[in-house]
């Protein structure tokens, strides 16, 4: 358990940063959960949720912003704490970004007609549930302060870019066969599947944060060895 | 073991204080690179001054005060030898304290009096240089050059801790230690005192004592924290505030309880 502050003020802005991030991190994969399920269940009220979810991370990043801001200006963090900021500001950017993602990729899966292809519909879902679950190991390594945990959720990229290649490449081939199912929704199929593996690219950034929160140092980790 | 390397000014190892029974530091080895400035830092009582003190013999006047350790001054010079002068150690190494304590004599007398007792100036001429430059290099001059003779204490704090600064210049020193040099200082007199620091060590090795976390950030490249007598953790001071390898440390500078 880590020491008390001698400043109670300061450690209860600590404490709100690192409230805030859990707060905007459950919304993220809220919304991540249920632009997932939209893929197979197309319902639009469901899309826009995630639309309305997308209003509150960006409240609540502003938010982690502004007390980053005055944290910095007024109390002058340093080692673990200057650490826990600069993480908390750039892990705030990702889940936005997750979010924005989720909120695209719901809205294009319900203009996606109810004939497309139901082979590639399970693999959209199913690449979706994968992400899912990197997102949420990666923030619960964070949250937990568990290096090996981030090192493990990390690793799991190379897996989603697997499943989103040849999901890809069965898109184009389909396309090339001129199947009337694949052709009719055009780029809509490829946006989605992008848009899932973008936000696995984004925990893999928040891994690399938990990395220097609890080490100090950036790895480059695509050279190291683990498994 | 201290090795010889000349790139210290300073190398200490196997230090112990005792003020009678109690022990004040255990078993400290720190060595000071050359034209670097050095910050040690801790909570009251961790014994980083009594360290400090150590470093120019300032504890030979405390009674109960027993020293013991390897001190060498530039790989070579034990300062703690029965041949080293009290007075010859402290021309080399020179110390700036907490509250400026200039003589009650005028400015120029303040600066000049260290070269006429050490026998430093052969001529007027040179000690009237030697006083010029000390106050130019101390950041003090344009204040002071037309009332050279005015008496010291009418000048203000920060201006008298830079008096002071430039009174342990003028002996030609290759160690200045400082002993919380801006503690009793306003934020414009510090931000001076810092900026001179950051001057002065290009020709000098600066050896300071702080309580201010911010000031040991800003003016060191190295830090040594202190804690109980011990030393906890010494590095570069970007890391120490960024990623100390020590939780201790952590707690201390982020300002939890250790």
């Amino acid at each position: 358990m880590e020491t008390a502050h001698t400043d109670k003020n300061f450690e209860q802005k600590l404490n709100h940063l690192t409230d805030n991030l859990i707060k905007m991190s459950n919304i993220v994969e809220k919304q991540i959960e249920i632009a997932v399920n939209v893929i197979k269940s197309k319902d639009s009220s469901d899309a826009q949720t995630t639309q309305n979810l997308d209003e509150q991370v960006d409240e609540v990043e502003r938010d982690v912003r502004d007390l980053s801001f005055e944290i910095m200006t007024l109390h002058r963090p340093v080692a673990s704490d200057l650490r826990l900021v600069f993480t908390a500001l750039k892990v705030s950017k990702e889940l936005e970004r997750m979010g924005d993602h989720s909120r695209n990729l719901a809205k294009r899966a319900i203009s996606i007609s109810s004939s497309f292809d139901v082979d590639l519909t399970d693999q959209m879902h199913n690449l979706g549930k994968g992400v899912q679950k990197m997102v949420n190991q990666t923030l619960e390594s964070f949250f937990k302060k568990d290096e090996v945990q981030a090192r493990i959720s990390w690793n799991q990229d190379a897996e989603i870019d697997r499943q989103y290649k040849s999901l890809l490449s069965d898109l184009i081939e389909r396309m090339h066969n001129k199947e009337t199912s694949v052709v009719d929704e055009g780029t809509k199929p490829i946006l989605i599947a992008k848009s899932l593996e973008r936000i696995g690219d984004h925990a893999t950034n928040i891994a690399e944060e938990v990395i220097f929160n609890i080490t100090g140092h950036y790895i480059d980790l695509k050279k190291s060895d683990f498994e | 073991m201290v090795d010889q390397n000349s790139n210290y000014a300073l190398q200490t190892s196997e230090v112990y204080v005792h003020y009678g029974k109690k022990m004040a530091i255990n078993n400290v080895a720190l060595n000071f690179p050359k034209n670097e400035v050095t910050s040690l830092i801790g909570p009251s009582g961790c014994g980083k001054s009594t360290f400090l003190r150590c470093l120019n013999r300032m504890n030979d006047v405390i009674d109960i005060c027993n020293v013991k350790g390897k001190f060498l001054l530039n790989g070579n010079v034990d300062i703690y030898s029965p041949d080293i002068q009290v007075e010859t150690l402290r021309e080399k190494v020179g110390m700036v304290f907490q509250k400026p304590n200039p003589f009650p004599k005028t400015i120029y007398d303040n600066v000049a009096y260290g070269p006429k007792i050490h026998g430093i100036a052969s001529s007027q001429n040179e000690l009237d240089e030697i006083v010029k430059d000390s106050l130019h290099r101390a950041g003090l001059y344009e204040e002071v050059k037309d009332r050279m003779d005015d008496i010291a204490t009418g000048l203000s704090g920060g201006q008298q801790q830079r008096l002071c600064i430039a009174r342990a210049i003028a002996i030609r020193p290759e160690i200045i230690l400082m002993d919380e040099p801006c503690s009793a200082l306003d934020p414009i007199a510090t931000a001076k005192i810092e900026d001179l620091i950051n001057e002065l060590k290009e020709n000098y090795t600066i050896i300071i004592v702080t309580h201010s976390m911010s000031q040991a950030s800003r003016v060191s490249s190295k830090t040594a924290f202190f804690h109980l007598g011990n030393l906890v953790e010494y590095g570069e001071t970007g890391k120490i505030f960024t990623k100390p390898d020590k939780e201790q440390t952590n707690d201390y500078i982020t300002g939890r309880f250790g």
